[in-house]
């Protein structure tokens, strides 16, 4: 059996699965004290189940979130290292950004040597703060980790903690390796501290089953073994959805995801059975960074939304105002209007009926009128804004030749909806998008399960350049001497093992891993009208997915 | 999607960027013009976090199509022949940035896009100074056509003269034409000089500013400052168009000049253009990269002040004086040429016929082209023009084209023209009708 959990803005659902599906689930209020809340949660899950049969535990939190948002992060000093270019200052996080003297070019080669004098400086500064934790992140460290690691090397012991930006990922991208350093390296303690509590809570439960985390890329990562890495565990709640729907409907085909909650409905897709990845990073809290993330977009209408008339039209959303008046509430929602229709059996149906007349009145409509014409522009919404996703997948730039004569265009064949509402809303967005809808069986629940059945998910990028004699794969800290003979085949050899080892190190079984190669070129580096080497990229992943065992069973 | 964020900066400037290096595209396997090119280019923009920037958009390349091409080029024997799905989608690439800045989405548009164009003449047997097709020319007739702008400045900041966009724009008065580049008796292709000033329906319209090897920031700031941005205030254009060559840089290895890339950046905060489009430049480590990143800087109005090659401290070495004193007396005398009106002009009646021979010879194909125009000298449009072609290859051919805003004596006598060509003496006869937008050929 394995237990799955995912904190929601307003109920942290869990689950327990085994062979033939959902064994149990529970919904409980979130709380504004995160461990407590999970503490709830996990015992009223529990309270029936021999825990001894449970072998592995799954959570999706908000901990990383919430600290980014609420601005709880550690006090963490930066040192940075970025020569010419966009200005570092433009760029400074936290309350000790120092910009130090050298840097490297695009190749990797030192333009300039690291200063030591005014690293020591930078870390003294940070050091007579009071402050604890640094991050160091440099230019192309991602071409060359040696400034990262020598500025480190300087700063010896005197910090609990060293974030290095070429471990975040191996992109390109210095402002977002920079904010990415900061919030792994803010995230640290908290993480920690918020891992032990967790593990006290789990041992009094008695679930020793391994212990796993959910990402925002719809992969897991063991509890312990992240730590270095905290904020890759933020905003993990879309992604539990996208894996829950891919774990109960299968996705087959091309398959528009659509999580129509309270307040928010987020939107994704799944190519095959595989969730899209956004191709640059996640942005938590006001910083983007490089953390590797689904491809959700989110808008502000959901079942609880409050609906206006504003100059004659509809008006859905963004803010909820308390519940739907057929629970007391005071301003007339999506779910009165469902109520009213008759699709929905809950809450006190004359009040719902009420305040749709009342809000109907003036126009015109009676009160079914009112609820059709919400539930048209509800759907008609949601509707457009999954088009928009879609055509901004479609329309983002390809960089071959090849591709643009291929002009590979994604054309959703079906849509699936969970959350709260979908069975009620899903024929009215089947209907504007005209596409045919489903519902997955446990749709209130489907974010639990999908942590629940979530696989270790990795990535790595390898850049090789004969000429230089260099290889690199920063997420595995490999920095290597090659020679002439270095080809794609080598690289996907190396760019294999380190995978494999990456994703080990965060608690991949020894089962196989199915492996992607997302990205492959190799270019002819010409000096003169003569090739002088070869200059190799290489992403290969462990794309999001769902654990054997549980595909089996499907 | 979303670009917010306090890593995030905000661009003054809304700036479209059409970045297209062709990945899987070479001229030949170790041609300079080749896959590897942007690749650096590549990585620097998305290290310095340039397409997080909010307001830089960047935007997907569709292909040009034939019809974009025959507004301008006649193609020998056809358009099919002389390009490859590459200067298609590169011709696109500036296509998208015009669209971009016309519909108003972006306040400027940057196409850097290979292969480029700016040698490729009005005819086409082939490849040319590593160009097929002009791509600057078929974004400036599609703008015509598409958005009814009439004048438009491009101004050429490539380091070899662009004798492919001053063939084709040399009769049109609408069209200035202003290149700054290395002179040619030290440079391919060798032309460019004051004295070619246009044609004599667009005498004037027509403007190259050849510099001696070895100018440096100074000197080409002091040529933007003195005498292209008056000449563009002068003419008064509605749009202006920067044709990007980066081969002026001081690591260039193939040209002689000593520019940088905060100069380019300068240069191109002081020309603002619509549009820029990237040409030749071929350091592809060493220049390319900084050079990019600095126009991308500039044009989304960011300050440039930082942009810097590693090597800039080191390498750069500041203009001789005696180099500033020879730019300072040619900006003199072209600015008494083109500011006060004083070419000297031969006198020609209305209607007349002039006819030129030139000799064209195509470098990367070892092509050579005689070819006999002739433009109707006409007072009131820029004149019927016909031109008859033959190559080493064998072809001979005869275009005629009916000029944006023809008159009706031009327009007569450029159709009488066609009519009477006959297929005895050449292998394909083409009529560009510009009036009424349509192209035939027998």
């Amino acid at each position: 059996m394995i237990l799955g959990l995912d904190v929601g803005g307003t109920h942290t659902d869990a689950v327990i699965i085994d062979e033939n599906g959902i064994v149990a689930e529970t919904k409980t209020l979130t709380g504004d004290d995160l461990l407590e809340t999970l503490r709830l949660s996990i015992k009223d899950t529990v309270s029936d189940i021999d825990t001894n049969l449970i072998q592995r535990l799954v959570f999706s939190t908000t901990m990383a979130t919430n600290a980014i948002v609420q601005d709880r992060l550690e006090e963490t000093g930066m040192i940075v290292s970025a020569g010419p270019g966009m200005d570092p200052d433009w760029f400074s996080v936290g309350p000790s950004f120092h910009v130090v003297e050298g840097c490297l070019d695009h190749q990797g080669l030192e333009a300039m040597p690291l200063n030591k004098n005014t690293v020591l400086r930078a870390s003294d500064i940070i050091r007579n703060k009071g402050i604890n934790v640094i991050g160091v992140a440099g230019k192309f460290s991602v071409r060359n980790p040696e400034h990262e690691k020598q500025i480190a090397d300087w700063i010896g012991n005197s910090f609990n903690h060293i974030a290095l930006g070429h471990h975040m990922s191996g992109a390109l991208n210095f402002p977002r390796r920079i904010a990415t350093t900061y919030l792994n390296a803010a995230l640290f303690s908290i993480h920690r501290k918020f891992s032990e509590s967790l593990i006290s809570i789990l041992d009094e439960q008695g679930l020793n089953a391994p212990r796993y985390l959910l990402k925002p890329d719809g992969g897991t990562a063991g509890l312990g073994l992240i730590r270095s890495f905290p904020a890759q565990t933020a905003q993990s709640g879309p992604a539990a959805s996208v894996m829950g729907a891919l774990a109960l409907d299968g996705c087959h085909g091309t398959t528009l995801v659509l999580d129509v909650g309270g307040t928010t409905t987020d939107i994704s897709a799944v190519l095959d059975g595989v969730p899209l990845l956004d191709p640059t990073g996640i942005k938590l809290g006001p910083y983007l960074t490089l953390v590797r993330s689904l491809n959700t977009y989110s808008i502000a209408i959901g079942g609880d939304s409050e609906v206006k008339i504003e100059n004659n039209d509809l008006k859905i959303g963004p803010l909820r105002k308390g519940m739907p008046v057929a629970f007391g509430g005071t301003a007339p929602t999506p779910t009165d209007a469902m109520i009213t229709l008759g699709i929905l059996d809950a809450g006190n149906r004359d009040y719902a009926v009420k305040s749709m007349e009342r809000l109907g009145g003036p126009a015109g409509w009676d009160g079914v009128k009112t609820a059709e014409n919400i539930m048209d522009r509800m759907s008609g919404i949601i509707a457009d804004a999954a088009k928009t996703f879609i055509n901004d997948i479609n329309s983002r730039p390809v960089y071959t030749i090849h591709e643009v004569i291929e002009d590979q265009k994604i054309e959703p064949s079906s849509v699936v909806v969970i959350g709260g509402p979908a069975p009620q809303i899903a024929p009215f967005i089947g209907k504007a998008l005209g596409l045919p809808h489903r519902v997955p069986p446990s749709f209130g629940v489907v974010n639990a399960v999908g942590a629940a059945v979530a696989r270790v998910t990795s990535e790595i990028i390898l850049q090789a350049d004969t000429e230089r004699g260099t290889v690199m794969i920063p997420e595995a800290g490999i920095h290597e001497k090659i020679d002439q003979n270095f080809d794609m085949d080598s690289a996907i050899d190396m760019g294999r093992k380190a995978l494999k080892t990456s994703a080990a190190e965060i608690g991949a079984g020894t089962d196989a891993i199915e492996i992607s190669i997302t990205e492959k070129q190799v270019f002819n580096m010409i000096r003169g009208y003569s090739r002088t080497g070869r200059n190799i990229r290489l992403k290969m992943c462990i794309t999001p997915g769902i654990i054997p065992e549980w595909k089996r069973k499907a | 999607m979303e670009k917010k964020g306090v890593n995030i900066m905000k661009a003054e400037r809304r700036t479209g960027l059409v970045f297209f290096p062709a990945f899987d595209w070479a001229i030949s396997p170790t041609h300079p013009e080749r896959e590897e090119r942007l690749l650096y280019t590549q990585d620097q923009v998305l290290e310095e976090g340039l397409l997080d920037i909010d307001g830089i958009v960047e935007y997907k390349i569709r292909p040009a199509d034939f019809d974009d091409i025959r507004r301008i080029h006649f193609c020998v024997p056809d358009e099919g022949a002389v390009t490859t799905e590459s200067h298609m989608i590169s011709a696109g690439g500036c296509l998208v940035a015009a669209d971009a800045v016309l519909s108003g989405e972006v306040d400027s548009a940057f196409a850097l896009v290979r292969p480029p164009g700016h040698h490729a003449m009005r005819v086409v047997h082939g490849n040319r100074g590593f160009c097929n097709i002009n791509i600057e020319a078929i974004m400036i007739e599609y703008l015509r056509e598409k958005y009814g702008i009439r004048r438009i400045a491009i101004v050429d900041t490539d380091c070899h003269h662009g004798d492919g966009t001053q063939d084709i724009y040399w009769h049109d008065p609408d069209t200035l034409y202003i290149s700054i580049h290395q002179d040619g008796r030290t440079l391919y292709p060798g032309s460019g000089f004051p004295n070619e000033a246009g044609g004599p329906n667009a005498l004037g319209a027509t403007v190259n500013i050849p510099l001696p090897p070895q100018t440096g920031e100074k000197g080409f700031l002091y040529v933007m400052n003195e005498l292209v941005m008056p000449l563009l205030n002068k003419f008064q254009p509605e749009i202006v168009i920067n044709s990007a060559g980066q081969d002026n840089h001081f690591n260039d290895p193939i040209t002689d000049m000593n520019f940088s890339a905060r100069g380019y950046a300068t240069l191109n905060a002081i020309l603002k253009p619509d549009i820029a489009v990237l040409e030749g430049g071929y350091a592809v480590e060493n220049a390319l990269p900084y050079v990019n990143v600095g126009i991308i800087m500039a044009m989304a109005g960011i300050d440039t002040s930082t942009v810097k090659e590693p090597n800039y401290d080191r390498d750069y070495k500041p203009q001789p004086s005696y180099i500033t004193q020879e730019i300072e007396k040619l900006v003199d005398e072209m600015k008494h040429m083109f500011l006060e009106d004083k070419i000297s002009k031969p006198e020609y009646s209305q209607g007349q016929i002039i006819e030129r021979i030139k000799d064209i010879y195509y470098d990367t194909d070892g092509i050579r082209e005689r070819q006999r125009e002739s433009i109707r000298y006409c007072k009131d449009c820029a004149g019927a023009l016909s031109i008859e072609s033959a190559s080493s290859l064998g072809q001979h051919i005869f275009g005629v084209r009916i000029p944006y805003g023809a008159c009706t004596a031009c327009m007569e006598t450029a159709l009488s023209w066609f009519e009477n060509a006959s297929h005895g003496s050449f292998n394909n006869i083409y009529l560009q009708d510009r009036v009424k937008g349509t192209y035939e050929r027998k």
